[in-house]
């Protein structure tokens, strides 16, 4: 369940970048929005302007012309009240006659803060007198107190950023509350999807915002439940058959066996005779060995077959193999050598025991069922990079490249579900490669140095 | 050294087959067992060794009344003695493998008469011991009950461990054991890294069993994988 944390953080990461972005943007637009709307820059410069063009010439005030087609072009009028006698002494010829021609001190202290009948005015320092314009009405909104506590203006920064701060603590607040319950709802559902994924039987509660979802994830499971466990029922039916032929052909054969390896060494008989029973004791060993693969085959691609995994040293388990072999007087046409380094002592590896015992003899069977003429066989366990290999070669007549390619890469026909016409048959390097598999090991199928066949089972080391 | 007194034995064989009760009996009575008695129930087997008293049981595992491993128990809560299990199912071979049951040894059929014969005579040869334990080498003689070898008249006394190492090898006489299963028998369970100390021991042994340690006749070393005990007359 790792994704729902992660699903909180990339949230949480979002909202914040959206916050930072829209306070970003939110400046921008002002910008642009309060630029776009003084196209007349400020009026109080314009006054300044003005004041600045205006000059008296014989006792006569003249403004510039450019200047003046400036004012008469924005329909702004404008007068220059002289210092001394606080009267216009200069007007535009659009003055509104509403507008006084005379002032008094605190006319000024309120046209400089204000309007003058309604027409909003700016002043601009003449030589002599004052310069005022007058914008058409509407035209400007002033500000007709403009004082701030002064503690007000020097915390302003703080106080923004505080403001800013707030707003999105709160913005924060009700997206994770909000959130929070969104995916109090998703949670069950994610851990519903994993479980699914794993084959494990689920049931969510069917309530909450997702409800509609979890239903069908319910449904889902119980469909994938149904499936395995008709599956499953097979798989044991299967292998319970199998298991339940081999067992029925166990008894017979013992009687098969065992007469024939009683008529094999009766002194009584023609070396013919015996020799005829000896045909039948290997051929009985072969069915024996095939009925014990076949089960084994069968339970191990079920998983049904219960793996007790210790940790062994592979060498010791090898050896034992080695030594079963030598002691029960094998043809003397096949040879076994032991080729083990003598320095290495000890491989271990969490195994089965007997399942590797079983992989290992299966290999020697294999070279013995394959050279019929004898041939040598050599084993060894090599401890390399973390990784215990077991290696059983042979001299004996080897395989081609193409059927070394086909055995390393074609299914077998007890697992494979296409033709089965151009298979594999016997079952002893299949177990072999279901006993690695079960050990998460190895097999590689190739030419030995000693010019047969050779097989390496390689084993994660345990430490 | 010689078995024939594990030949006397007596021996109780439970089969539901009639011919595999007839063909077991043939192969124990060829090798010289002359005192089988044979049931096929465990109602029929627990009779029988009221009166019998064997000395081994040969016990298959399904029976039509009851199964082998609870008419094992019931032999023996009234004597103690070995049990060999016979089995067709060969998928238990893990559950025995345990052996929590007390078995001695089992079975799984179909099995060759010199396979039978081997697990039998090597159950009857660790229960019952002879009354004269003197093991036959070529050049000496062991007496594992008084832990010591007879070389040229003389008593040379056996360490624990090598008494141990031994009665392993001994136990297979003729076959070859592994230094892993020498090193478990002297040793215990966990014999990882003995194998040096095992060397040292065989040596020991060597001196003093063999008329001449340097070229062994009855400890024989198997290079990299064990030792073999030649015992005369086996």
């Amino acid at each position: 369940m790792k994704s729902v944390p992660k699903l909180i953080r990339r949230f949480v990461g979002i909202m914040l970048l959206s916050s930072l972005l829209l306070i970003i943007l939110n400046f921008a637009l002002l910008g642009i929005y309060t630029l776009n709307q003084t196209p007349n820059s400020s009026p109080w410069i314009t006054a300044q302007e003005v004041a600045d063009h205006l000059s008296k010439n014989e006792n006569k005030y003249v403004l510039t012309e450019t200047t003046a087609l400036e004012l008469q072009n924005t329909n702004v009028w404008a007068i220059l009240i002289d210092n001394a006698t606080m009267k216009v002494v200069w007007q535009t010829d659009n003055l509104p006659e509403t507008v006084p021609m005379a002032y008094t001190a605190p006319d000024i202290a309120s046209l400089t803060r204000g309007y003058i009948d309604g027409y909003p005015t700016f002043t601009g320092e003449a030589e002599n007198g004052l310069v005022v314009l007058g914008y058409p009405k509407d035209s400007f909104w002033k500000h007709m107190w403009p004082s701030w506590d002064y503690n007000f203006i020097a915390n302003l920064p703080k106080t923004v950023l505080s403001v800013l701060a707030i707003n999105i603590s709160l913005i924060f607040i009700i997206y994770v509350i909000a959130n929070s319950k969104l995916l109090k709802s998703v949670k069950p559902i994610v851990s519903g999807i994993q479980a699914l994924s794993t084959n494990e039987e689920i049931h969510i509660r069917e309530e909450g915002l997702l409800s509609e979802l979890a239903v069908n994830i319910n449904k889902t499971s119980d469909i994938l439940q149904a499936q395995s466990r008709q599956l499953r029922k097979r798989e044991t039916a299967r292998a319970n058959w199998i298991a339940g032929v081999s067992h029925d052909i166990r008894t017979p054969l013992s009687m098969v066996m065992g007469y024939a390896g009683q008529l094999e060494s009766d002194v009584q008989l023609s070396e013919n005779n015996r020799q005829k029973a000896a045909v039948i004791v290997r051929q009985s060993k072969r069915m024996r060995d095939l009925i014990n693969d076949l089960n084994l085959a069968s339970k191990l691609e079920y998983n049904m077959q219960p793996i007790s995994p210790e940790r062994q040293n592979l060498i010791a388990v090898v050896r034992q193999v080695v030594v079963d072999f030598i002691n029960m007087n094998i043809d003397e046409k096949y040879t076994i050598e032991w080729e083990t380094d003598e320095e290495l002592t000890s491989c271990t590896a969490n195994v089965d025991k007997d399942l590797i015992k079983r992989a290992v003899s299966n290999l020697i069977q294999n070279s013995m069922n394959h050279n019929e003429q004898g041939c040598n066989i050599f084993i060894r366990v090599v401890a390399e990079d973390n990784v215990c290999t077991i290696v059983v070669a042979d001299d004996g007549v080897g395989a081609t490249d193409e059927q070394i390619e086909k055995l390393n890469n074609t299914p077998h026909y007890m697992v494979c579900d296409e033709k089965t016409t151009e298979q594999r048959h016997g079952l002893g390097l299949l177990i072999v490669k279901q006993i690695i598999f079960v050990h998460s090991g190895k097999m590689l199928i190739k030419h030995s140095e000693y010019g047969g066949f050779e097989v390496d089972l390689s084993l994660p080391m345990s430490v | 050294m010689d078995f024939d007194y594990l030949k006397q034995k007596r021996i109780l064989l439970v089969d539901d087959e009639q011919e595999l009760l007839d063909m077991v009996v043939s192969i124990l009575n060829e090798d010289g067992f002359q005192n089988i008695k044979t049931a096929k129930t465990v109602g029929e087997a627990i009779t029988v060794s009221e009166t019998y008293q064997p000395e081994l049981a040969i016990l298959d595992v399904m029976l039509p009344d009851g199964n082998g491993f609870d008419l094992m128990e019931r032999l023996k809560n009234t004597a103690d003695y070995p049990v060999l299990f016979l089995t067709a199912r060969g998928e238990d071979d893990d559950k025995f493998r345990g052996f929590g049951l007390g078995a001695d040894d089992y079975m799984v059929k179909p099995f060759l008469p010199k396979e039978l014969l081997f697990r039998v005579n090597a159950i009857l040869r660790r229960s019952y011991k002879a009354e004269n334990p003197l093991v036959k080498l070529r050049d000496s003689e062991i007496d594992f009950e008084r832990a010591e070898v007879i070389k040229n008249g003389e008593h040379i006394s056996l360490t624990a461990k090598e008494h141990d190492i031994l009665a392993a090898l001994y136990r297979n006489a003729g076959r070859i054991v592994t230094i892993d299963a020498l090193c478990e028998a002297a040793w215990g369970d966990n014999p990882f890294g003995y194998e040096n100390s095992l060397m040292a021991h065989i040596r020991r042994i060597r001196e003093k069993i063999e008329a001449n340690p340097s070229q062994p006749v009855s400890l024989i070393t198997m290079k990299g994988l064990g030792y073999k005990l030649i015992v005369e007359g086996k």
